[in-house]
Formats: structure tokens, sequence, C-alpha cells
């Protein structure tokens, strides 16, 4: 009886083990890598790694019907069971000997590569932060999310900041702005629109308060490519203490805020990029970019920005440039761009609690590589001298 | 036997001394010393380089040659005289009437000639003279063109662009020192402060193509001045010596007075060195560099090589196998030359362009070659790398038409320390990967051609092919890591699935699976040769496939005509692959290699 249990689960084991699977995940690997690489042309970047390396499975949406059905396995699962199988053949064929120490180097280095791909996808944050010469900000941008900013400004020396994300207007008809006593109506939400003066041949404008009464909409599909956000809008009516303040309309397009007024506390409505407010500040005292004489070629570019920690007591110079990241409590700031004359920097804002396992992956790679290849010739130089010997 | 011995020192010695002839200095054209003029030192394109640097790569972007032949009677070119770079840009200086008459502008479009009303001809060179009527209409169409994106433009279009920014890059160079048609620059000099010069500074600033007034003794940095900030110096002060001295030189030359020609020259030098010492040691540099042309040599003595290794199959293998040898050798020196030559002059790694990866990736080959001639001694690894050197070496010279290859680095790339460790280590599991495919293709022509059964050369080259891929998978991973460590340093984060990493990552999965394929004994003897050949196709796409995408951070590369090269290369591999896994009875060996003696590979890891 036993047997007859066993043999499916040795059978699985023989499969997880096996070196084909080995070649067919890393085939598959290639073939996803090709196609990740080829959509990147029409998706950008980020769609085609979501697409095909960050899945389980890639979809394919049938024409003419509302199914998706999975074509292949995604990335994340050809991942996934090249790790497995990783460490199941490693268990199980190589013995533990000092002969093949080299070898387990090396395969515990690459699983530990999967597994930091992995922490990335799950826990990488990208953020921005752009400011100007001067400027000082205690806050990073999520460039690719847009939020709604419903801001206390009543006390001249403190905002009140209260964030609604994107997602959660998109399906929500009413929302509680935490800590307020306003509640906000969406009355439509469009993720990527075009904003332009109304003409009197237009639809009746939805806004019925602020800037948003003489401007015309028009939606547009969301953005796929990497180089441009979404232009998010929406109208929305604050509701509070029983009585409607108006329909706004909000978008990351109108650069000024709109307010109003409730039990003398004055709100401003501001549709723009998500924001993380940090326990710190950043000011950017100045921006040098060098081009080589006679040439438009960029030589280097560099901010210089004091960073302001009361809470621990810092307060210094940093200097940040191509190569020299700020790493700093758990983020780490990038020289990514630049505008407006060079006044303007704009700082790539990364937190991965996973940076450190591709330089553990790498080293140990390396010295198990290096610890191979010396056993491996020591074998074979002893074989030599063997063989010498016998000959004479 | 001592004689033997001797045949590939003596191959390889003839053929360095052979190179090192084209480094002897040219004598005086009509009594005036132009290699002196080359050596002059100028800023250009962002660095320091002699004269005779930016007119042979102002000549390649324009003709495509880095000289030509002219003829004034107008007999044809045959009967004609060369005229080096050096001289060519003399003329184009200080003597443009003369200069625009010679035929320096190629049209190979018959689109492009039909616009000019002139019909496509065995002659493919214009003199600017001739395409002065058509001035107009060329700047008017290739307007149009620069309004549609560069990998939208039609064949026309492209062609059209092209010949406008040619005409353009000559037009600046007329009007780099003194304005074409003026009296000259010592008139202007002595004229500097009067009415109107201003505007003819401002003119001279804004189109001058080189600076080569250096900047004041005991200053620091690289500021340069072109001829019409000199002169607006001049306007209000004395002017420097480097002015005077290249007003001296406009004078002689444009009365073709040879001797106070030289005098000027050698006031020009002495007031570089005054100012810049180390500028004219530079411009020594990389003028014998210019002329030595050491991939150009190097490709001519692999050609050599291979011949003499074909040749040692039908005649004489005792003396000729040894000779190729030596010759392989030797085009590695040179080669090796040019590559340190590189590094010493522009103070970077071997890698900084496509261009230098093209060199890079031949030398690396060459390297392996030799290493594996050495121990198997079959003749084979000799004829391998000889034929992955040249052709690397054509496909570099067929990079090199957009001029500079020293050019400056962008700031992203801006780093001695990862274009040392990630480039050079991804760039030489290139070249494994490549030698690896053409030990295969090696292999195939071989099982198909030679009727003599050989186990031991099969065996050797089982062996030879199985280290390099080894070598390739450990190269090319080491590389991609490197990278994704850069890429953490410099936009935060090591992976970004950015088009030539996964071009890098294709290649590390793809020898991966051919080691892991061996090692199951899921493929044999062609099987891996075959799969060898495939990681030529995958190579050729992850180094130059992904350019022509035209995305991602690593686009820097792009070009536009290389796309038939490259599609028509993969097919010719996916044609071999084809040959190579045609079963036993196909071949010209086939009696005595049976399928039942294919030598199984070694059993696991």
């Amino acid at each position: 009886m036993t047997r007859i249990e066993n043999r499916p689960l040795s059978a699985l084991l023989d499969v997880l083990t096996s070196l084909k699977l080995t070649i067919v995940c890393m085939a598959a690997l290639m073939v996803l890598v090709v196609a990740c690489t080829l959509a990147q042309v029409h998706l950008g970047t980020w769609g085609a790694v979501n697409v095909y390396m960050r899945s389980w499975l890639v979809w394919w949406d049938v024409p003419g019907t509302v199914l998706s059905v999975p074509v292949f396995p995604g990335g994340a699962l050809a991942g996934a069971v090249l790790a497995v199988n990783l460490i199941a053949a490693q268990l199980k064929r190589l013995e533990l000997s000092w002969k093949k120490a080299g070898l387990w180097i090396v395969h515990a280095g690459l699983i530990l590569l999967v597994i930091g791909e992995f922490v990335t996808g799950m826990f990488q944050q990208d953020m921005q932060l752009a400011f100007e010469e001067g400027h000082t900000a205690n806050y990073v941008e999520y460039p690719r999310e847009n939020e709604l900013a419903v801001i206390d400004v009543t006390d001249p020396a403190w905002d009140e900041v209260y964030g609604i994300p994107e997602t959660l207007l998109a399906r929500a008809d009413e929302v509680q702005v935490p800590g307020t006593p306003i509640t906000l109506k969406v009355k439509r939400f469009l993720k990527n629109a075009d904003l332009a003066m109304r003409t009197p041949n237009d639809a009746p404008a939805i806004a019925t308060a602020g800037v948003g009464t003489s401007i015309r909409v028009a939606e547009l599909p969301p953005v796929t490519t990497d180089d441009r956000p979404n232009a998010t809008a929406a109208f929305v009516e604050p509701v509070a203490g029983g009585r409607s303040y108006g329909t706004w309309l909000v978008s990351a397009l109108l650069a000024a805020p709109q307010q109003f007024v409730y039990e003398g506390r004055t709100y401003q409505l501001a549709m723009r990029s998500r924001r993380v407010y940090l326990p710190y500040s950043l000011t950017l005292k100045d921006f040098t970019h060098d081009v080589y004489p006679g040439t438009e070629i960029p030589k280097n570019f560099s901010s210089l920005v004091h960073l302001n920690n009361p809470a621990k007591g810092e307060s210094r110079d940093v200097l940040i440039y191509m190569n020299q990241p700020l790493r700093y409590d758990g983020k780490a700031f990038y020289q990514a761009s630049f505008g407006k004359g060079d006044t303007l920097s704009i700082l790539q804002v990364v937190s991965n609690p996973g940076w450190l396992l591709p330089y553990i992956s790498c080293v140990l790679v390396t010295v198990g590589l290096l610890v191979h290849f010396a056993i491996t010739m020591r074998r074979s130089m002893r074989r030599r001298a063997a063989a010498a010997e016998a000959h004479s | 036997m001592k004689l033997e011995k001797l045949i590939p020192w003596l191959a390889g010695g003839l053929a360095i001394v052979g190179a090192a002839i084209a480094v002897i200095p040219p004598s005086p054209v009509r009594g005036f010393d132009t290699d002196a003029f080359g050596r002059l030192p100028v800023l250009e394109g962002g660095r320091v380089k002699p004269v005779d640097s930016v007119s042979r790569n102002a000549l390649l972007m324009i003709r495509g040659q880095q000289s030509f032949k002219y003829d004034p009677d107008g007999d044809g070119p045959q009967k004609g005289r060369t005229i080096s770079s050096d001289e060519w840009i003399l003329d184009v200086l200080f003597r443009p009437e003369l200069a625009d008459q010679y035929p320096v502008f190629v049209i190979n479009d018959p689109e492009v000639l039909g616009l000019m009303g002139m019909r496509q001809s065995s002659n493919r060179y214009f003199a600017f003279s001739a395409l002065v009527p058509h001035l107009e209409e060329i700047q008017k169409q290739a307007m149009a063109a620069h309004q549609v994106d560069a990998k939208q433009r039609t064949r026309f279009q492209s062609a059209i662009a092209n010949l406008f920014e040619r005409v353009y890059l000559y037009y600046r160079l007329k009007n780099t020192v003194q304005l074409a048609g003026s009296p000259g620059l010592a008139a202007e000099v002595a004229s500097a402060g009067t009415p109107g010069a201003q505007q003819r500074h401002q003119a001279i600033e804004e189109l001058a193509y080189f600076r080569p007034i250096p900047p004041a003794a005991g200053t620091t940095g690289d500021n340069w001045l072109n001829m019409g900030q000199a002169l607006r110096g001049a306007a209000s002060g004395q002017p420097g010596d480097a002015l005077s001295g290249w007003a001296r030189l406009s004078v002689a030359y444009m009365a073709q007075d040879p001797s106070s020609f030289g005098r000027a020259v050698a006031d020009v030098t002495a007031a570089d060195a005054a100012a810049r010492p180390d500028s004219i040691d530079l411009a020594g540099h990389e003028i014998v560099f210019n002329r030595a042309q050491p991939f150009y040599a190097g490709m001519v003595v692999y050609v050599l090589a291979m011949l003499a290794l074909f040749a040692s199959w039908l005649w004489k293998p005792k003396i000729l196998q040894p000779a190729a040898y030596g010759l392989l050798v030797a085009g590695a020196v040179i080669h090796t030359l040019g590559l340190v030559s590189r590094v010493l002059l522009q103070g970077r790694p071997p890698v900084t362009n496509l261009y230098s990866s093209a060199v890079f990736v031949g030398w690396g080959a060459v390297v392996l070659g030799v290493i594996l001639e050495r121990i198997y001694k079959k003749g084979f690894a000799t004829a391998v790398a000889a034929a992955s050197g040249f052709a690397s070496l054509i496909v570099a010279h067929h990079l090199s038409g957009d001029g500079d290859t020293m050019e400056m680095m962008r700031a992203v790339l801006d780093s001695n320390f990862w274009l040392a460790t990630h480039v050079v280590t991804i760039t030489i599991g290139y070249s494994g990967t490549f030698l690896a495919g053409a030990m295969a293709i090696g292999y195939t022509l071989r099982k198909h051609l030679v009727r003599k059964p050989d186990p031991g050369t099969t065996k050797a080259l089982m062996g030879m092919t199985y280290g390099v891929i080894c070598f390739a998978l450990f190269f090319s991973f080491l590389g991609t890591v490197l990278g994704g460590i850069w890429a953490d340093q410099s936009w935060g984060r090591f992976w970004g699935w950015d088009p030539k990493e996964n071009g890098a990552l294709l290649i590390v999965l793809w020898n991966a699976i051919i080691l892991h394929a061996r090692w199951g004994g899921f493929v044999r003897e062609r099987g891996i040769m075959a799969m060898a050949i495939f990681g030529n196709v995958i190579t050729s796409l992850s180094w130059f496939g992904v350019n022509m995408l035209g995305v991602g951070l690593h686009s820097y590369g792009f070009m536009d005509s290389a796309f038939w090269a490259l599609t028509g290369f993969i097919a010719s591999q996916l044609a071999i692959m084809a040959f190579t896994l045609l079963p036993a009875q196909f071949w010209k060996t086939a009696n005595a290699h049976g399928k039942q003696q294919e030598p199984s590979p070694e059993p696991g890891h």
C-alpha cells in the first residue's frame, strides 16, 4: 500500500529535480524575455514587465470576446519553478562533499538572485522628487500614481494634508475624508483626460464651482508608455454639515489649487502625483550640469542638497551625482533628470528592502565558481602528476 | 628542425614589420610640411586631438575614405595624385576655391542624384562646386526630412538629410579659421577693432568646426577658443602667440610659400606647447595611431593567416601551419597594440561605444584562439580565430563611418570603474559565445567537406567548443550581474528589464541551457554544435538587435542601415545550423563516423 501511495510523490519529486525541468524553465524564461523586450515598444517597460515577467501566467484576450485565456507561464511562475527545481535538485543530486562545495555556493547564489527579483517585484517602490534651486521638499512623489489632496491651509504655518488615492476615487461613489467632517461625492472619474476651454457649442459643464465651469473635459485612453504620466481628472462634490459646496473639476493638468471654506477652515482641492511625506527635508542648494566644450554631450550632472532631520539632529550637505546616490533612511536618491534651464533637479527615489540581495548573490556565485575552478584544477594537476609518475 | 621552429617567428615578424612601415611620416607635399601641420593640437568633439584626426574623420564622414585621388586635368582619377586628408583640409581652410573642385561628396542614392538632375553612373563622387547650384533644394528637402523621426524616414529622406549634414560640415570647416572668400586671417587680425569686424567674428564663432587656440598658460580646463573668440580677444588687446602664428600660417599657405609655412607651423606648435605642453605629446601619439591604422593592418594579417592555413591543408602543412599560427599571433599583437593605444589616448577602458565593442569582441576571440591553438595544435583554432578577428574588425570598420571613434562619454556612462568591469566582462562574454559559434561552424564545414575521418580533431573540437562555452557563460553571467550593480548605483534598480539587459540575460540563459543539456545527455555532438551556432544568433541580436528597437536607457547605439546586414547574418546562421543537424549519412566522413561512434559527452557535473 505504502509503495503505491509513494509512487506519485516520488514521480513528482523526479520531475521537480529533473534537469529537463531546469532546461524547460530556462527556455520558457528566454521566450518571455524576448516577448517582454519586443512588447516594450508598444506597452512601455513597466507595462511589458507586468504582463510578461511579474505575472504568474501570460493572458491572451480572445479577440471579439471578453474572454482572457492563459497561454504561457509568466516570468514569476517560471522563476519560482526554477528556484524550487534548483533547491530540490541540489538536495537530491549533489552530494554534500568538499568536492562539490563550489557548485553548492554557485547554486545558493543563483537561488538568492531569483529571490531578490521576487522581493524587488513585490516590495520595490519607485518615487520621484522634483525641486527647484532654493526650494525645500519634505515629501517624495509616485510619478505614475495620482491622488486627490484635500489640504487644510487655515494655519499659515502648517498644512494639514489628506490624500485620497486615485484607486479609491475610481471605485467609490462617496469618500469620507479621514480626520475631517467632509465627505466627497465622486460624480465622475477619468483615468486620463485632456482639458480645453469651453466653447458655446459644448454640452453643459458638470462642474458648478471653481475653474471647472469654463473647461471642457475630453476622456483619453490611459497612457501605456513610460515617459508620460496619466492626466487624471475627476468631478467631486464636497459635502459637509449637510451642505453641498458645489461640484468641482480636479485634474492633474490644473496647476492652481481650488478652495472652499467650511466653518472657518479653508480647504484646497488638488489632483496631483501621490505624495509620501518624509520625517526629514531636503533643500536643493545648487544644480550643475556641464557639457564637453564645443559639444552638446553632457559631461556631468550633480545636485548639492541640504539634508535636515531635526529628529536625529542631522543637518548636512550632500552631493548627489551620477553613480553616487544618497542612501538614507531606507531610501536611495539618484540624480535622474533636470530642467528649467538647469534650476530644476529631478531625483529618482527608490526604496527596496531587497537591494542588498543581488550583491550577496554576485559575491556567492563568483566565489563559488572560483572554488569550483580551484578544486577542478587541483584534481587535474594531481592526475597529471600521477600520470607523470607512472610514466617514469 | 631548427628552421621549422623559426617559421612562426619569421612569418609573424614580417607581418609586424610590414604593418610598422605605415607609421613612417609622409614626405612633404609640394614642399609643404603637411606632417607638422597635421600634428597641431586642436579641440573638437570635446577633446584635444591633432588636426590630422579632425581631417581624417571629416573626410571619412564626407567621402567615406581617409584620402582620395584627384586629377585636376580631368583625365579620370586613375591618373591623379593621392591627396591626403591633411592636404585636403589645408585647401579647405585656406584655398576653398580649389577645395570646392575636389570630388569628395559620395552620393549613392539615385533619387538624391535625380533631385540634382544627375544620372547614376560609375562616378559616385562629386565636388562641392557641382552641388552649389542645388544647395537651396538640398536644404529644403533636408529640412522637410528632419521633421520626420529618424526611424520613420524613407530611404530618400535619410539620404538627403545625410547629404545636407555633410554639406553643412564642409561649410563649417571652410569657415573655421577664416571666413571663406575673405582676405584671410592676417587681415582679420589687423582689422580686429574696426567697424563690421564684430559681425565677422560672430559668424566665425557660430560656424567654426574646431577650436585651434589653446587656453592661456597657467589656467586649467579645456577651454580652447575658436577663431571667432580669439579674434574678439585680439580686438580689445594684443593677439596671442597662437593667433598670430595661425595668421602667418594662413598667409603663407594662401601665398603658397612652403618655407614661411614651415616657420609658421613651428611658431603655432611652440605657442601650443607653452600653453598646454601635454597637448603636443597627445597629438603626436594620436597621429602615430592614425597612420598605423592598427585595426586595418590586423584585418590584413588575419586574412593572410587564414590563407596560409587553408593552403596548409593542401600543401606542406609542416611549414604553412606554423606560419599561419605565427601570422595569427602577429595579428593579435597588432590588434593588442591598437587597443592599448586607444586606451592610453582616451584614458578609458577599451570598450566605450559600439565601434570599440566590435574591436574588443574580435580581440577576445583571437586571444582565446591563440591559447586554444597552443593547447590543441590542430590548426583549427588558428583558422577560426583568424576568421573571427577578421569578421569583427570588418564590422568595426563599418561602424566607424560616423566620424570620431573616440567620442566623449555621456555623463551616465562616465565611470571608468564600471566601463572597465561590466562592459569589458560582458564583451568578453560576447567574444566567447561568438568563438564557440565559429568553432561549431568550422566543425560543420569540416564534416561536409573533408573526406578523411579524423576522430582526434573532432574530439579536440568538441573539447574546445565545450571549454569556450563554459568560459562564455562565466563572463556573460559576471558581466550581466556587474551591469545590474552599476544600474543599481546609477538608476536605483538592479534589474529593470531594459532591452540591453534582457539581451545579456538571453546569452546567459542560452549558454546555461547548452551546458545543462550536455550534462543531462539530452544533446550530443551535433546538437551542441548547432546550439553553439544559435548562440551567434542570440549574441548578434543582443549586441545590435536591441539597438534597433530604440527603447530603453541603453539605446544610444542606434544605427539604421545595419538592419538588413543583421537579418542576413541570422539567416546564414540558421542555414548552417540545418547543415549541422543533417544526419551522419549526409556527411563526407559518413563511413568512418557512424552514429554509434559519435563520442558521448561526459556525464554529470
